[in-house]
């Protein structure tokens, strides 16, 4: 979850937002949320799991990522 | 009942102490989605208030306001993690107990830096991205 704080703190083109997913049990069905961290991107379900930060970098820059 | 161990809070008040700027927590309460069950009686916007406020108690440098419904946001309870009352776009949506507490202290913690913490190479990719990117971290309390 840090990460993605960061990144928004780094940046006004980025926002960071953690959703408990047992809260919100209808979009977390949308984005397909079976495991923690679930990691969307522009409402798109992306990856699980926690990655370094050049990963998760690479993975949220790169243009399939949205 | 107070929302961390002694021990917990003696920590998160020396974790505070080096905050370089005062952060807001903006609490946004609204229509919450049908309770949970198991919840009972729980009532998750006046327990992420009491949350808020209880880390507020912690730091001087650390303040809290509750709004009604503001525009902008999407679920409730939610709270925005705010360095100097600004939104940043950095937030929280529902009740942040359990593990997830050390996720708002962690944002609280972030908010409260003067430079970003990440790398200078992720710090320069970031300056270069040409459209906006709305990263949703799903997670859960346990």
């Amino acid at each position: 979850m840090l990460l993605a704080y960061r990144c928004a703190l780094a940046s006004p083109r980025v926002t960071a937002t953690a959703i408990e997913a047992n809260e919100f049990p209808r979009l977390a069905e949308e984005m397909e949320v079976w495991a923690v961290p679930r990691i969307a991107v522009n409402g798109v379900p992306q990856w699980d799991g926690s990655v370094p930060e050049r990963t998760f970098l690479q993975r949220v820059l790169s243009p399939g990522y949205e | 009942m107070p929302i961390l161990r002694p021990d917990e809070e003696a920590r998160v008040r020396e974790l505070f102490a080096a905050l370089e700027r005062p952060v807001e927590l903006l609490v946004a309460l609204g229509p919450e989605p049908t309770p949970l069950p198991g919840a009972h009686d729980l009532d998750f916007g006046s327990e992420t208030v009491r949350i808020a406020e209880g880390l507020a108690e912690l730091s001087a440098n650390v303040s809290c306001r509750v709004e009604q419904e503001p525009a902008g946001f999407p679920r409730f309870p939610a709270i925005s993690i705010q360095p100097e009352a600004q939104d940043v776009g950095v937030r929280y949506d529902g009740l942040p107990w359990g593990y997830e507490l050390g996720s708002l202290v962690g944002g609280v913690l972030e908010a409260g830096k003067d430079e970003p913490t990440l790398r200078p190479e992720s710090r320069e990719a970031l300056a270069t991205l040409d459209r906006d990117l709305a990263i949703d971290v799903f997670v859960t309390p346990t």
